[in-house]
């Protein structure tokens, strides 16, 4: 098994998470994740189990509510919070291709 | 400087009642005390001045419940209404909550105060609480250490007794494991019990808000206030809010309780194993009957617990786009440099490995390899676990594997943070509640302590045991090393 990823397998993890790698962290998630990758992989040893899963240790049926009109979260304090914007709208760059 | 935070809760409640003290004396006394111990580093955040306020507002209140008018600790990932937080990250350094987490409407219906906000991991992602942007805090039974986490601020501001309680979070041990390392009770309920509404979610099927405090009868106290199903939150369970503190007393002659094998194998210390084996003797001297078990799975936990909480983190995280709060890259080229860039600058080293981990193991066919997988081996652990309850009333072992290591010790191992949680992240797959314990010290005089472990919903009888061992074992828990807090 290699020891380390390569950087064409950082760059792929990287861009599934929507994280830029800076070139001088490379070799450092070249090592670690390697690692890490090695170690998750001992879960394919492992035999005997059922095949029943749980997404979670607990949860409750479905609960429904009456469907009436709450005020929650105020428009001014959430804006507060919002890195660019105008008036009550939040901004983002352009994302039609031109 | 007035003492009253070393009395107890029942005492200080009494004081109140009798208008000897006042609420605001607690408050103040806590301020002085952290300004004492800044190098503690245990706080992001204070609440000094709204604290203040609150307190003085006490003043023409009647003392309707125990709770009221004491000071409490928020890790900071829980949201607190106007008091930033910030998840111990750049991500969020500038964040400002517009609604309460409902654990914190339901101390402020206590009436409760707010001191602050406590450090942490960055989102809590670690087992030193060394991950954090605003620099690691310091274990007040020796500077040099660490405290533990993710929850170390709140298990540091305990110990050092700067505040009598503090909230904190469990995902893979975040709240006992800091518990053990700083000598506190730390109390992770079962999965459902409290509301996780307004924590800022890690791991969502593993996350849960729980108590620290100096001693059994208080955190039970603090969870009696905290727990109960919350329409906002649909994994909070539809049961009745007991009293915690009901089997505190009780005779513990005739329990019977399990321990695992794999907890007393050698990935734990000597030391550590020797004093647990003594706690377990004083439970035999007492009625108790003690077996070894095996539980399936349990050296399996790690790699699971990566699978899991990496992939839930993954998709939790994706909220952090730079648009709609938290840290936004300035002057995007377009959107794409706005998602990438602001993750990259506002996440720290540990987070950004474990998103993008998390985003590999669920991304095309490793779905199928690996997180279906996890998910049904997670299920026989449960089932495990569940099958000794139906045989035992509680469970223990070792909390940690180690006591607190050095500070600056070396991080480069990826897997070494998640080593440090091997005996408690278990009880976060199976979805129980379990306790640390102080039970003693090692040479060097650092905190050592025992996990109880009970089956769902059955908080009680871990507080009975923890409670018959605490008055037993009459342990000075007041930090010595280090500095004095006297």
């Amino acid at each position: 098994m290699d020891e380390i990823l390569t950087r064409e397998e950082v760059l792929h993890v990287a861009d599934l998470a929507k994280i830029r790698i800076k070139e001088e962290e490379m070799e450092k998630y070249q090592k670690e994740l390697k690692i890490i990758f090695n170690d998750i992989e001992k879960i394919n040893e492992v035999e005997g189990y059922d095949d029943d899963i749980i997404i979670a240790p607990f949860s409750s049926e479905a609960r429904l509510r009456d469907d009436e009109v709450e005020r929650h979260i105020e428009i001014e304090s959430t804006l507060k919070n919002v890195p660019r914007h105008s008036g009550n709208y939040i901004e983002v760059p352009v994302v039609i291709n031109e | 400087m007035s003492r009253y935070l070393d009395k107890s809760i029942l005492e200080i409640n009494e004081l109140l009642k009798q208008k000897k003290i006042r609420s605001i004396d607690l408050v103040n006394e806590c301020f002085e005390r952290i300004e004492e111990n800044e190098e503690l580093n245990a706080f992001i955040t204070l609440n000094k001045e709204e604290a203040l306020r609150e307190a003085q507002a006490l003043d023409d209140m009647e003392v309707d419940n125990v709770l009221f008018g004491i000071p409490i600790a928020i890790k900071d990932n829980i949201l607190t209404r106007n008091l930033r937080t910030t998840c111990a990250s750049h991500m969020l350094d500038n964040f400002i909550p517009i609604y309460d987490a409902t654990v914190v409407t339901k101390i402020k219906e206590k009436h409760m105060i707010i001191i602050g906000k406590t450090n942490m991991d960055e989102f809590a992602m670690g087992s030193t609480s060394r991950t954090s942007y605003f620099g690691a805090p310091h274990n007040p039974w020796n500077t040099n250490k660490i405290t533990g986490g993710s929850s170390g601020g709140s298990a540091a501001c305990v110990s050092a007794n700067l505040v009598p309680f503090a909230l904190g979070s469990d995902t893979g041990g975040s709240i006992r494991q800091p518990a053990s390392y700083c000598g506190i009770v730390g109390m992770k309920p079962t999965y459902g019990r409290v509301s996780r509404y307004g924590l800022v979610a890690f791991a969502s099927s593993l996350d849960q808000i729980g108590t620290m405090t100096k001693t059994v009868y208080d955190n039970a106290l603090l969870l009696n206030a905290i727990s109960g199903i919350d329409l906002n939150d649909l994994t909070s369970a539809d049961r009745e809010v007991e009293d915690f503190t009901r089997k505190i007393g009780e005779d513990i002659s005739g329990m019977k309780i399990a321990v695992p094998n794999y907890f007393m194998s050698d990935i734990v210390s000597n030391e550590i194993r020797e004093k647990i084996e003594s706690v377990i003797d004083v439970l035999k001297e007492s009625g108790c009957k003690i077996d070894y078990i095996d539980i399936k799975y349990l050296e399996n936990a790690v790699s699971l617990y990566q699978i899991i909480a990496m992939g839930e983190a993954s998709s939790n995280l994706a909220r952090f786009d730079g648009i709609r709060y938290g840290f936004s890259k300035e002057n995007p080229s377009d959107i794409e440099d706005l998602y990438y860039g602001s993750r990259e600058e506002g996440f720290g080293e540990e987070v950004k490995r474990r998103i993008m981990v998390g985003s590999y193991l669920l991304s095309g066919d490793n779905a199928k390899k690996y997180y279906d997988k996890a998910l049904s081996i997670r299920s026989d652990i449960r089932t495990s676990f569940l099958k000794a309850f139906e045989n035992y009333d509680l469970i223990v072992g070792p909390t940690t594997t180690t006591t607190a290591y050095d500070i600056d010790s070396d991080m480069s191992d990826p897997l070494k943070t998640f080593m440090d949680d091997v005996l408690v992240i278990p009880v976060n797959m199976a979805g129980l509640p379990g306790l640390n314990l102080p039970i003693g010290f090692s040479k060097d005089n650092m905190p050592i302590g025992m996990h109880i472990i009970g089956n769902s919903f059955d908080e009680a009888t871990i507080y009975k045991l923890a409670s018959f061992l605490e008055k037993k074992l009459n342990l000075d828990l007041c930090p010595k090393g280090g500095n004095s807090y006297e």
